[in-house]
């Protein structure tokens, strides 16, 4: 117990320290086999990306080797997105995620332990085109 | 657009396959063994490999796009993921306008398994166009 104590100390100490930010281009080529993959055929995708494709150009979540000491292994208990301006084709978008809350809770077969990530997406020209929220979960 | 509360979207079923999880996997970039290793999916007491909640969200989010066209945009999509889904089995994507407030649209949408029961349960907010 005071093993998993600290793990969520440890953890609840990041909450909202930015991570790295990663910058990636909107590839044709990478929209084209992301939409092959969903089997979403629709022209607008050679223009523009479609609503999910953001978490294909970063990790969605950061790396914490210390969640890891919890559970067996990692469940994704949702995504939220909120979209402010287009992604095109083309477009250099830069990926910033953080922590935003580290939680225990008890489930059906045991505790869980919630993380929640924030990811902020912004444009070559400065401007935040989309925020994702996940809830990862170790189980 | 006519837009009417309780107005349904069309449905989308989809079929995914293990191949699909792979291609997926790699268009994403997310590569954790319980999406296409069969093994160690049931070493973390999974019942084997299942669908990536992020490729049930754009299946969700395709429901959508499909449904507005040219007429409107998405502006907020949340998604939460009840129950596992696998390959193999059909999964049926479907959605209903909850709230109608001039050209702002509220969306309650879902993902069923073939009992029907959802195991993805969500929400969207779209702007369609007069």
């Amino acid at each position: 117990m005071s093993t998993t104590t600290s793990v969520i100390d440890r953890l609840r100490a990041r909450i909202g320290v930015d991570g790295p930010t990663t910058v990636a281009t909107v590839e044709a080529g990478h929209v084209r086999r992301f939409v092959e993959a969903v089997g979403d055929p629709n022209p607008r995708w050679k223009e523009e990306a479609p609503p999910t494709f953001l978490v294909a150009l970063a990790p969605v979540s950061l790396h914490l080797g210390e969640a890891e000491e919890y559970g067996r292994g990692w469940l994704n208990g949702g995504n939220r997105f909120e979209y402010f301006a287009p992604v095109k084709i083309g477009d250099e978008i830069s990926a910033r995620g953080r922590v935003a809350d580290v939680y225990e809770k008890a489930g059906s077969s045991g505790n869980l332990l919630f993380i929640i990530f924030e990811t902020d997406y912004t444009n070559q020209r400065g401007e935040l085109v989309a925020r994702l929220r996940g809830t990862a979960i170790r189980r | 657009m006519k837009v009417e509360v309780g107005q349904e979207l069309p449905e989308l079923v989809k079929h995914p396959t293990t191949r699909q999880l792979v291609q997926y996997a790699g268009a994403q970039g997310d590569f954790y063994e319980i999406h296409y290793d069969q093994a160690y999916a049931q070493s973390v007491a999974l019942p084997g490999v299942i669908l990536h909640g992020l490729l049930k969200a754009a299946f969700l989010g395709q429901l959508i796009t499909d449904w507005l066209g040219e007429d409107g945009t998405l502006k907020a999509f949340e998604v939460s993921y009840r129950g596992v889904d696998m390959p193999g089995h059909p999964y049926r994507c479907r959605g209903r306008v909850t709230r109608v407030e001039g050209g702002n649209v509220e969306l309650e949408v879902w993902g069923e398994d073939e009992d029907g029961k959802r195991t993805t349960v969500g929400s969207a907010i779209v702007e369609v166009k007069g």
